[in-house]
């Protein structure tokens, strides 16, 4: 339509203002004018012409399109109707389900108010049932009867019960309810008096019976408190029966000596069993979960008697009495009182025996109150479960008094162990031919029954206590003891020293010394203190084997406690008392390590350092027939090697094997340092650096098979000096030095070469300098 | 002495802290307040020790913390720990005079259980009960002053001081190590013992 309008338009403006107008037609008077106007409005015709064209053209469409819609109009007609028609139905069928569903719903809820009928109609028959059977049963005695019926009343729908009092029959329903409240209360009144006779009677069966009763009438605190006031009556009696026992009658002695933890185990016993034996009756007829408040009734009584035990205990063995004397002897105050360490054996073994019963027993415990709250519902074992149940345990008169009783027991067992390693120490001895003295094994022998004793107490606590009294013992004490007598020094014999003729200003100076020292003393005593020496330094390795060794027993034997169910918070804590352990058995190899420092230097360097220097005294400036000489009567090597041996042969024999060896490896290091020493302070000719060279081979040989550790890499110096002394001309050096060195790795510095090359009295000091090294 | 190397343990020092003090002031919930970052309601009476390890952030250093029960009949087992300890935290409750009083005796068990090298430092916790406090800071300061060791106030409710506290400890035996070696490394050969001077070798000769 726009279009056709704009068109019009246009036509209107090519009408009435063409691009000439009349009026400018008419004004023109040259022909040249005109025919240009009209050349124009020919031109304007045609456009027009045109465009008529094609608006003519356009009519068929138009037409055709017409005629169709017109065709279509009918049809709409025809889809209007249909549409209202159908509207007209959903509207229908709509109201029709509307309807059918308020008739089921009306259905249903008749049906549950029938079903709510049917239920209080039973409701009310079954109260009446219940009024009736509890009056009969009642009359009959049939108290379990009576209570189901209670049972089954008190588990109706107390709302139902209301709404039937309002009905038409409401009084008597009341009447029924009055009846059953009264049959209530009177069945509970018997039940519980029943209950007391039977407890009076001690009549388990009966006991048993009126218990059954209890949780059918919602009284299940109640039922179990009274059980557990019977078995606690029960234990009672019996424990107290057993104490007199343990207290008055004649005992065999050794049962004597643990009767209190024997007494202990038996009230413990005793309760365990009562416990296994009721948790059925318990479970089936109040349900999981309450064996805990039983536990909790029995275990005022197990805190009474296992109380009463221990007080007694306490009394007779004289147990605080005891502890007093301990510890003002440990105090290390004025020497009063003194316990023989012997006389607390047997305290210290009933004490652990106790405890470990009592561990035992709460670890029942523990584990048969979560296996009953596990029956109920494990998810239902909530925080505030196991800190009930923590508390009991932890918390109970029985743990709070064994832990007194451990805390008087640790330091008894530690002056037991300290006492007892000292007398030990005061006692030792050894004998010949063995290589450690008898205090080890017996110091070893009493850290190791301490430990053990305070692991049989099976409290992580007490046994992490007792070896870090153990650790600081080894550690301090009894290492000092170790230290004491090294610090007493290896004696240098002046007497083999004369007759050995050796003279340096050294030995001399050390042997006045001696002498001033042992002028009173005869060979006897050198010799003891001697041997005092190296018994000790053996010692000292077997304490720090034995101290390795004791951890790693420990560890075995509290992997076993461990799988008994212990928090992985205890086995860490024993882990790091342990680990102490190691770090002391280091301490000890230290110690080790000095004394063989401190052997070295006193008995083995004033020796050797004459035997090497008197090398300086047999020339090497020699030539063939002394060589000779030297190869027929050898000079030095061979005496040296007897020397050495004869030196080593008494430690070899006193010594661990360990031990002599790494005495061996400090002296063929001294050796070596030694010779390199007095080397350099020789000269050589050609055929004496010869004479060098066999000797050191000797030497290396015989050094090599006394020892295990490698010998070339010490003498690796000494070697290559004597190859130096063995060259034909100064620049055959060359031959093995830099590129030409191969496998040989020099440990001589260039200017070392020079200077061991300057030995050689045949080679000439400006062929040294001129070498290119 | 402190300083270990261990191939398999990746540390360079370990050290072994132990808080002791009265029952009740609050021993566990400072080192569970440090070592776990929580602070329990209603944490039961410590039965013997509870033991803790804990890497702290200064040069691979770990301290393991050994947390006792204040109850007087756990001493014996509490004592144990001392000799080896490294440091010592002794705490008390700034709202509980009792617990302060009973301090020199602590300083006792100290003295005579502890090795002398032991670092002791006094800690007063609970100072969110403000206002129920019955120990003037000032009082405090002037006993650890008198005792010459470090004093510190914390909460462990609030975590206020608490990763001070055992920082500063860590540093402070951290120095006394390096002191220590640096000792034994002037004498040129390692001491033996605790603290105690035995070189037998000096002697050796003479005796």
């Amino acid at each position: 339509m726009a279009d056709s309008s704009a068109l019009a338009a246009k036509r209107y403006d090519s009408g009435s203002l063409s691009s000439v107008s009349m009026e400018t037609i008419s004004t023109l008077t040259e022909l040249e004018d005109l025919e240009k106007v009209y050349q124009q409005l020919c031109v304007e015709e045609k456009e027009v012409e045109a465009q008529l064209d094609r608006l003519v053209g356009q009519e068929g469409a138009i037409h055709t399109k017409m005629l169709a819609l017109q065709r279509m109009g009918p049809n709409l007609q025809l889809i209007g109707g249909d549409a209202s028609q159908l509207s007209g139905m959903i509207t229908f069928t709509c109201s029709l389900a509307e309807n059918v569903s308020q008739k089921v719903r009306q259905l249903d809820l008749a049906k549950t108010r029938l079903y709510n009928v049917i239920q209080r109609a039973d409701d009310i028959l079954d109260l009446k049932f219940c009024t009736d059977g509890v009056q009969t049963a009642l009359r009959n005695e049939d108290y379990e009867q009576a209570a189901a019926h209670i049972h089954r009343y008190l588990s109706l729908d107390q709302s139902v019960i209301e709404l039937s009092r309002q009905g038409e029959e409401s009084s008597a329903v009341d009447a029924s309810l009055v009846l059953l409240q009264e049959a209530e209360q009177k069945l509970k009144v018997i039940v519980a008096e029943k209950l007391d006779e039977a407890v009076a009677a001690v009549d388990l069966a009966q006991v048993e019976r009126f218990f059954k009763i209890f949780p059918l009438l919602g009284l299940h605190q109640q039922g179990l408190a009274r059980f557990g006031q019977y078995l606690c009556s029960q234990l009672a009696s019996k424990a107290e029966e057993n104490l007199l026992l343990a207290t008055g009658g004649d005992l065999g002695e050794k049962r004597a000596l643990m009767i209190f933890a024997d007494t202990l185990t038996l009230l413990l016993e005793g309760i365990a069993r009562v416990i296994e034996t009721h948790q059925p009756i318990v479970e089936t007829y109040y349900g999981p979960g309450h064996l805990y408040i039983l536990i909790t009734h029995l275990q005022q009584e197990c805190d009474r008697q296992a109380q009463k035990i221990v007080d007694k205990f306490i009394l007779q063995r004289g147990y605080h009495n005891k502890f007093q004397i301990v510890q003002s002897s440990m105090m290390k105050s004025a020497p009063g009182e003194r316990i023989e360490p012997r006389e607390l054996d047997p305290v210290l073994a009933e004490v652990t025996l106790m405890n470990a019963r009592a561990e035992l027993y709460l670890r029942f415990l523990r584990r048969r109150i979560m296996a009953d709250f596990e029956v109920g519902d494990a998810q239902s074992i909530t925080q505030e479960h196991q800190q009930n149940v923590e508390k009991l345990l932890k918390h109970c008169a029985l743990s709070t008094t064994m832990q007194e009783l451990i805390g008087y027991y640790i330091p008894m067992e530690e002056y037991y162990m300290r006492e007892s390693v000292n007398k030990a120490v005061a006692m030792d001895s050894y004998e010949k031919g063995q290589l450690t003295s008898i205090m080890v094994d017996d110091c070893f022998y009493i850290v190791k029954k301490c430990i053990s004793r305070a692991l049989s107490s099976s409290s992580i606590d007490c046994l992490c206590a007792m070896i870090n009294h153990a650790n600081s013992l080894l550690e301090s004490d009894f290492r000092e003891v170790l230290c004491n007598k090294l610090r007493q020094g290896f004696p240098a014999t002046t007497l083999q020293d004369i007759q050995r003729g050796v003279s340096s200003a050294v030995s001399l100076m050390q042997s006045s010394l001696q002498q001033g020292k042992f002028n009173t003393m005869g060979i006897e005593s050198t010799e003891n203190a001697k041997a005092a020496f190296l018994v000790t330094l053996n010692n000292v390795e077997v304490c720090s084997e034995n101290i390795t060794t004791l951890k790693r027993n420990l560890e075995n034997d509290c992997t076993k406690l461990f799988s008994q169910g212990f928090g992985s918070g205890e086995q860490a804590k024993i882990e790091s008392c342990l680990s102490d352990l190691i770090s002391t058995s280091t301490k000890f190899k230290d110690l080790l390590q000095e004394g063989l420092t401190e052997l070295n230097t006193t008995a083995i360097k004033p020796q050797v350092k004459p035997w090497i220097s008197s090398f300086l005294s047999i020339s090497h400036n020699i030539e063939e027939e002394e060589f000779n000489d030297y190869e027929a009567n050898d000079p030095w090597v061979q005496q040296l090697i007897v020397n050495l041996e004869q030196l080593m042969a008494e430690f070899k024999v006193a010594l661990s094997p360990v031990i002599y060896d790494t005495l061996t490896s400090l002296m063929t290091s001294l050796i070596s340092i030694e010779m390199e020493k007095t080397v350099l302070k020789c000269s050589f000719s050609r055929l004496g650096g010869l004479q060098f060279d066999k000797e050191l081979r000797s030497l290396v040989a015989y050094l090599t098979t006394v020892t295990t550790w490698t010998i070339r890499d010490k003498f690796a110096r000494l070697t290559q000096m004597a190859t130096i002394l063995n060259l034909e001309r100064v620049t055959e050096i060359l031959d093995y030095w830099g590129p030409n060195s191969g496998p040989l790795t020099w440990r001589l510095t260039p200017a070392e070469v020079r200077q061991v090359l300057a030995l050689r009295n045949d080679f000439r000091s400006e062929d040294i300098k001129r070498l290119r090294l | 002495m402190a300083r270990v190397r261990m191939s398999m343990e990746d540390y360079d020092y370990l050290f072994k802290i132990v808080l002791i003090g009265n029952a009740g002031v609050g021993k566990t919930c400072l080192v569970r307040r440090f070592t776990q970052g929580l602070f329990p309601p209603g944490q039961g009476a410590t039965i013997g020790v509870d033991f803790m390890i804990k890497t702290v952030e200064i040069k691979g250093e770990k301290v393991k913390i050994w947390d006792t029960a204040g109850q007087e009949r756990f001493r014996s087992i509490t004592q144990s720990y001392y000799r080896s300890a490294n440091a010592l935290i002794l705490t008390y409750d700034i709202t509980c005079e009792d617990s302060f009083r009973c301090l020199p005796e602590w300083l006792r068990e100290i003295e005579q259980y502890a090795n002398n090298q032991v670092v002791t430092i006094l800690v007063g916790n609970k100072i969110d009960l403000a206002e129920k406090r019955e120990v003037h800071r000032q009082r405090a300061e002037d006993f650890a002053d008198s005792q010459s060791m470090l004093y510190l106030e914390t909460s462990a409710k609030e975590s206020d001081n608490v990763e001070k506290l055992f920082l500063d400890l860590a540093c402070e035996l951290i120095r006394e190590a390096k002191q220590n070696k640096l000792d034994n490394n002037d004498n040129d050969r390692p001491m033996p013992g605790e603290g105690k001077t035995i070189s037998y070798l000096n002697c050796c000769s003479l005796t």
